[in-house]
């Protein structure tokens, strides 16, 4: 009987130990960096392999939406598991920096960037920093616009007129930065009350406001919608893509997002992710973007421009005050007044 | 071969919710002997049966084994085996598998399992069926293989719970018989429950009859026979008449009991002078003439039904209807033929309750 | 329980001498190859040396408790000190180490009042790794044997192994994740604890609003979620009831039963989005039906499919099969001898159904209905795909966290309707077919009955439902593999193979160079799904035999918890494991384990179900047999009901396997780079648009799953169920005959 007890205990802790050994995590290789990527996926995927190949260090990238990553720093802010937090629109970037769960970090590549870019880590206490900008404007689907006889949108005025009428998407401001953009711009380019008065108009020509911020240029590219209101370089990569996409920018000027970088606080590899910030300011770096087919306007001065990426010079920008309508507070009264006034009104 | 041990309940009770199985039972059954639980469905023997095994503990009282408390010791510390009504034998073994289960579990080297296991199957005359699946036995069959995996852990204590219901009539009778020469052949103790009182009658060094609960009466077969306690007794083992009558005490046990025209000395069982009621087993009369002068009883033939050896009668006498049976060798009466009826003196009894 | 004791001890001790205790950053297969003297390291040592060493005292009792364990398991002592021996140690033990564990964390003493008692804590600690685990385990293992040693759970030591680790699973893994969420409903935006916060919210006007018919543009999303999961639950009702009875009593001939159940299947192994991209290929503004009506006709069909309509087309798609399945098992267990007896009573074809089976029915179909009900309120994907600007609860809780305007409170607040939808819904599906018995009637007496054919009348209206709609699901698919295969999925039909091999090329320089995009999520998803799966099944038939065979105070309580992560919608799971896993001790968030884990907790119910059902046909008494034949708990489970339930266990490693490849909400969070998953790589390329790859990943996916499903069918086929139907397997009450 001893014999037996025995034997059984041995039996059970051998399968215990057995079992439990099942569950062992993937191995990983030493100094490794932990890379929170909002930018395309091929984008994001070219550049981690890029990073390594040239430093040596293990990347793991993880492909996610701004919004995505802000809401999983913000839950693992205690014990941060990202190490730095690449691409993406800057609004999530600012927020970030302004809750504190971005770190600061001036990098001696700062001189060689655009004034743009340098204004947004000033703006943040070089908590982020400008990596690319992209223009808002329209997208439209030429096959669609040209079967129902509707001339292309050129101004956001254009945009109220009868033949309009539910062809256009934007997406929700309540889940996506593109659309906040849109409404900030608006009310920088004619004064709040203009502003919400013109939304409220184009409200009646609206058909859908999806949740994502890229969806309105997929619905134009499949010709599910006529008229998207969208950053123009997505729209570049659709009509790349093969779909009959084409943009415009608005004649009364336009806003724009600045894609953006940050490290996060507290990360535990704090070395390396200074070592990729820095990296991915250089012009070498830059270019991965373009040859993903991603056509933002890098923020090196000295990064060559593709043919088919929208051309900044050419584009009549306002003067986006990034650090007003960055901030929190102005973007929740924004986005309230907006759900309140025009989002609740029929259509 | 093994170490008989005696089962003692002491106040045992037994609640599932509000539902009470086994109110307040003490009994003692002695080492080496065959005691059955009798009763109808609901009664609480099953319930004693699985206390005993530990597959139930007891809510109040004790449950002793060879002297051992055992009231909440789990099966496997105790030292029984028990045979299924359902068998319950593992229909993804062998019948050898089946048999050398429980000394696989406790650890015995296969070798010695299989040969004892094989020993086991040969003393219920199953040898040579070691490969075959339960499924491709014949329910006799089965029962044996049930019974030689509860014996083959020469247990002290051996339990049977319904074992020959799923059995029909002939093999029935051989496989209880079977039971009974095993038993006595090995001197263990063994509890069997049934609800079937000729299989008790003819297995049993001593019966205890449950009724709602309780226990109704314990003894041997032939004193439950001949002497019921109560109405219930008599009418679940066998059959009995139940007479009116007059008793008056006479001394510390017997007393003058009259029955129609007869006067019987019978054991009072505690009742005191007055109208009292007494069973009567169907063959413990003689039929007569309505003149003759031991007739206790008079009464007319209402049915009459042949069934070979015997008749069946029932009469309307002036006690009320009384059903009787004769052999058929001593001459048929016809309905309506008017009869006496006296007592063989013995198959009767007072009832205490 | 002796060797129960003493096998927990030792595990326990033997993880705190020689497993790194905490949990090592990049694995801890790595940390020992790479690192030369790992034990020496303050990251990588046992707890031994982390508590004689590194000056972390409070870790002492990870070695002397399994050490008195193990002394009181071989000194010779009576059973009951003994017991108790283990009860002490082990009980202790692990809650000395809970309080250290949530007493110091990442940055230091975890609560200021701590700092004050015991001066400045210079040192702090990650979330343990194996040996903490390790450690853990084993003195629950010890403690739950001391329990049964001491009387409790029958006396059996594997029963209380069982009930303790389920016990500990589902208080860990389902109730504190979901307590911590629903605790930010509670709080204002700030952090700050306000139960006001909470009624605010909740009185919000989008939840509750009825504008829409007042004329208005919306209605609270609460309404919508509500109206689509009661339109699903009876549309999968009523599709389910046509298929089920067509199958069973259509007189189709095989030629046409199988595929149909074959079809049913389908959906099931479909990752999620790829319906619902399908149905905007037909019937969105340039799909194929848009395009049709407009050229021959000149109808402008529009945008109809987004909102109510493509939700509720998608939901019907992909739960019509969870409906048949149920409905099936009802229709095939109603005992013919009633529909004949009614029949021999003079009533009609039509009659009868409507007076006997139709009625019988009932449980069956509420217990359909209501399982559509819960699908379709969890349901993420399809939502978000085909919504346009209708919104339910599942996609507000999801931009809730993720959109502009990320708002945890708001969150967890639309979490907790969610919840409270779901486990009404639930206690009512619970009532329904939990207490009293469903009237199915499968014969153990072999009936001899044949299953009457379906009257004329109703046998044409479910051909005409069914027919018509599995001719839809085929187009669907074909539709949607088609887009793996041409160039641009809708445009340009160019057929081409050039998505597959951007998600799959390989090529052959030093050895093997897996180059595809997708090579690492399919990869990490099967690895992950083979980890969970056995240890998925292997659970729910503990807790299915637990359940039903075992007796133990609580019982009731731990199954109704058990079941009920079940209604939990996996955005909520996701969401609550994130915010409960991030911080030590128990530190899990961004391993592969919390996505195991998640994937455990969240198929256990299903398993269970299944498990239970099965458990129920085997006759009570072979356990017993096995017990009065001395063996214990684990004699019983492994040696009599383990073989005999091998169908069950299959179809439930099956099971657990596809859910785990085919789940997107619950995990959306979870993964990271390492441990992406490639539902989550589909869901970014549809994002992205590039739906070319997307269902290129997607139908190997669905090839590899029905070739699974294939072979669990082969597996379960070639088992000899014949020699088990001829035992009579009476059922006996058993409790007071």
């Amino acid at each position: 009987m001893r014999i037996t007890t025995f034997r059984r205990a041995l039996g059970a802790t051998v399968f215990a130990m057995l079992g439990l050994g099942a569950l062992a995590a993937p191995a990983a290789a030493q100094g490794s960096l932990n890379l929170y990527c909002s930018a395309q996926v091929e984008w994001c995927q070219a550049a981690a392999n890029a990073f390594a190949k040239e430093t040596g260090i293990r990347v793991s990238m993880s492909q996610k939406g701004s919004g995505e990553v802000l809401a999983q720093i913000r839950a693992e802010a205690q014990n941060p598991r990202g190490d730095i937090w690449y691409g993406g629109t800057g609004d999530p970037h600012l927020q970030a920096a302004e809750d504190n769960l971005t770190a600061e970090y001036r990098s001696p590549m700062l001189d060689q960037l655009y004034d743009w870019a340098q204004k947004q880590a000033r703006d943040s206490q070089y908590r982020t920093v400008g990596i690319y900008a992209g223009a808002l404007g329209f997208g439209f689907n030429t096959e669609l616009l040209a079967r129902r006889n509707i001339t292309p949108p050129a101004c956001w005025r254009d945009l109220l007129t009868p033949p309009f009428r539910n062809e256009i998407q934007m997406a929700n401001p309540q889940s996506s930065g593109t659309a906040y953009v849109m409404i900030a711009t608006m009310v920088q380019v004619m004064g709040e009350e203009a502003a919400f008065d013109y939304l409220k108009q184009l409200h009646r020509n609206i058909n859908a406001y999806p949740r994502s911020g890229t969806a309105p240029v997929k619905a134009v590219a499949r010709g599910e919608t006529g008229v998207s209101i969208s950053f123009v370089h997505d729209v570049v990569t659709e009509r790349l893509g093969g779909f009959p996409a084409q943009f415009a920018l608005p004649c009364e000027g336009t806003g724009y997002e600045i894609g953006s970088m940050s490290i996060i606080r507290g990360s535990r590899n704090e070395r390396n992710a200074r070592r990729f910030y820095d990296w991915a300011l250089t012009p070498a770096a830059q270019q991965i973007g373009a040859e993903a087919k991603s056509f933002q306007t890098p923020s090196n001065r000295s990064t060559p421009v593709p043919a088919e990426a929208p051309q900044m010079s050419q584009i009549r920008l306002i003067d986006y005050d990034f650090a007003k309508y960055g901030t929190s507070a102005e973007r929740r009264r924004l986005i309230e007044r907006w759900d309140r006034e025009v989002n609740s009104l029929p259509r | 071969m093994t170490r008989a041990a005696d089962i003692r309940f002491e106040h045992v009770v037994k609640r599932f919710g509000a539902a009470t199985a086994v109110r307040d039972v003490s009994f003692h059954i002695p080492a080496g002997e065959l005691c059955t639980l009798l009763g109808p469905s609901g009664c609480g023997k099953t319930t004693i049966l699985r206390m005993v095994a530990g597959l139930e503990y007891p809510t109040e009282g004790r449950v002793l084994i060879g002297g051992r408390d055992v009231s909440t010791l789990p099966p496997a510390e105790r030292d029984v085996s028990m045979v299924f009504q359902s068998y319950a034998l593992f229909p993804h073994m062998t019948v050898l598998e089946n048999v050398s289960y429980g000394l696989a579990v406790s650890g015995k080297p296969k070798r010695a399992a299989a040969e004892a296991a094989r020993a086991a199957l040969a003393s219920v005359g199953l040898a040579g069926f070691d490969a075959r699946l339960p499924s491709e036995l014949s329910g006799g069959q089965q029962q044996r293989v049930a019974v030689a995996r509860a014996l083959v852990l020469e247990p002290s204590v051996l339990l049977f719970d319904e074992p020959l219901s799923n059995l029909d009539a002939r093999l029935r009778r051989h496989m209880r018989e079977e039971i009974r020469e095993l038993q006595q052949r090995l001197g263990v103790t063994a509890l069997y429950v049934t609800h079937d009182q000729s299989e008790a009658l003819a297995i049993s060094d001593r019966i205890i009859v449950m009724n709602n609960a309780v226990i109704a009466q314990e003894g041997t077969p032939s004193s439950l026979y001949q002497a019921p306690r109560s109405a219930f007794v008599a009418g679940f083992i066998g059959d009995a008449n139940r007479l009116p009558a007059r008793l008056r005490r006479i001394d510390a046990d017997q007393a003058e009991v009259t029955l129609g025209r007869a006067v019987l000395r019978l054991p009072h069982y505690g009742r005191a002078d007055g109208d009292v009621e007494l069973a009567l087993r169907p063959e413990a009369v003689r039929l007569t003439t309505e003149d003759d002068p031991e007739a206790a009883l008079t009464g007319s033939v209402a049915k009459a039904a042949y069934l070979g050896g015997t008749m069946e009668y029932t009469l309307a006498t002036e006690a009320g209807e009384i059903f009787v049976t004769a052999p058929s060798a001593a001459g048929q009466h016809a309905p309506g033929q008017r009869l006496g009826i006296a007592l063989a003196g013995h198959g009767i009894a007072v009832l205490a309750e | 329980m002796r060797a129960a004791g003493i096998a927990g001890a030792a595990v326990a001790l033997i993880a705190a001498l020689f497993f790194p205790w905490y949990l090592a950053q990049d694995g801890v297969l790595t940390a020992l190859r790479e690192i030369p003297g790992w034990w020496r390291e303050a990251d990588f040592a046992p707890a031994v040396l982390q508590a004689s060493s590194q000056g972390r005292w409070w870790l002492w009792p990870a070695v002397l408790a399994p050490l008195a364990a193990l002394i009181a398991g071989v000194a010779p002592l009576p059973r009951r000190a003994r017991a108790t021996g283990f009860l002490v140690a082990g009980g202790a033990g692990l809650a000395l180490l809970v309080v250290q564990g949530l007493a110091i964390g990442v940055q230091g003493w975890a609560w200021p009042g701590l700092e004050s008692v015991f001066g400045v804590l210079d040192d702090r600690q990650y979330g343990i790794g194996w040996g903490g685990s390790l450690v853990a385990m084993g003195l629950a293992l010890t403690a739950s044997a001391g329990l049964a040693g001491r009387g409790a759970f029958r006396g059996d030591a594997f029963t209380a192994g069982c009930a303790t680790a389920i016990g500990i699973g589902v208080l860990l893994f389902t109730f504190l994740p979901l307590a911590a969420l629903l605790g930010d409903a509670f709080r204002d935006a700030g952090g700050a604890l306000s139960p006001l916060a909470a009624v605010t919210r909740l009185a919000d006007d989008r939840l509750w609003g009825l504008g829409c018919l007042a004329g208005g543009p919306r209605c609270g999303v609460v309404w919508n979620t509500l109206l689509v999961a009661t339109l699903v639950g009876f549309g999968t009702t009523v599709l389910g009831l046509a298929f089920a009875l067509l199958v069973t009593r259509g007189r189709l001939g095989v030629a046409l039963a199988k595929p149909l159940r074959w079809l049913t299947v389908l959906p099931i192994v479909t990752p999620p989005f790829i319906l619902g991209l399908g149905l905007i290929l037909i019937f969105g503004r340039s799909g194929v039906v848009s395009q049709l009506a407009a050229d021959w006709f000149g109808l402008e069909l529009g945008r109809w499919i987004y909102g109510l309509p493509g939700i509720l087309l998608a939901q019907l798609f992909a739960f019509t099969p969870i409906a048949f399945l149920v409905l099936i098992g009802v229709v095939e267990g109603l005992s013919p001898t009633l529909e004949e007896a009614a029949s021999m009573l003079r009533a009609s074809p039509e009659k009868i159904f409507r007076t006997v089976t139709l009625p019988l029915l009932m449980p069956g179909l509420a217990n359909a209905f209501l399982l559509g009900f819960i699908e379709s309120i969890a349901d993420f994907g399809n939502a978000v795909v085909l919504g346009g600007s209708f919104n339910v609860l599942a996609t507000e809780i999801f931009f809730a966290v993720v959109g502009a305007q990320a708002d945890p409170g708001r969150a967890a607040t639309l979490s907790l309707v969610l919840l409270l939808i779901a486990c009404l819904v639930f206690v009512i599906q619970q009532r329904l077919t939990g207490g009293r018995k469903s009237f199915v009637s499968i014969g153990g007496k072999g009936d001899g009955g044949l299953p009457p054919a379906l009257p004329p009348r109703l046998r044409r209206l479910c051909l005409g439902l069914a027919l018509p709609w599995a001719g839809l699901t085929i187009g669907l698919y074909v539709l949607a593999v088609s887009g793996a295969f041409v160039e641009i999925w809708g445009r340009d039909n160019t057929p081409t193979l050039r998505h597959l091999a951007k998600a799959f090329d390989f090529e052959w320089t030093q050895g093997l160079q897996l180059t595809g995009l997708a090579w690492n999520s399919v990869l990490t998803t099967l690895e992950l799904a083979a980890i969970a799966a056995p240890i998925t099944a292997g659970f729910g038939i503990l807790a299915a035999w637990l359940f039903s065979r075992a007796k133990f105070a609580g019982r009731g309580l731990l199954e109704f918890a058990t079941l009920l992560s079940f209604a939990v919608p996996g955005t909520v799971i996701g969401v609550a494991y994130l915010r409960a896993f991030n911080l030590p001790p128990l530190e899990l968030a961004g391993t592969g384990a919390i996505i195991v884990v998640c994937f455990i907790f969240r198929n256990l119910p299903v398993g269970l179900r299944s498990g239970m059902a099965a458990m129920a046909q085997i006759d009570r008494s072979l356990d017993e047999a096995s017990s009065t034949l001395g063996g214990n708990g684990l004699d019983a489970f492994r040696r009599v009901l383990m073989p005999l339930l091998r169908p069950a266990i299959i179809a439930g490693l099956t099971y657990a396997f596809v859910r785990a490849m085919t789940t997107i909400s619950a995990v959306i969070f979870l993964v990271t780079a390492e441990t992406e998953l490639a539902t989550v790589f589909i869901v970014n390329r549809v994002i992205n648009g590039d739906y070319g790859l997307a269902i290129a990943v997607a139908v190997v996916l669905i090839v590899l799953m029905l070739a699974v499903l294939g072979l669990a069918q082969l597996a379960v086929g070639r088992r000899r169920i014949g020699r088990r139907a001829a035992i009579p397997l009476s059922t006996e009450p058993g409790a007071a005959a």
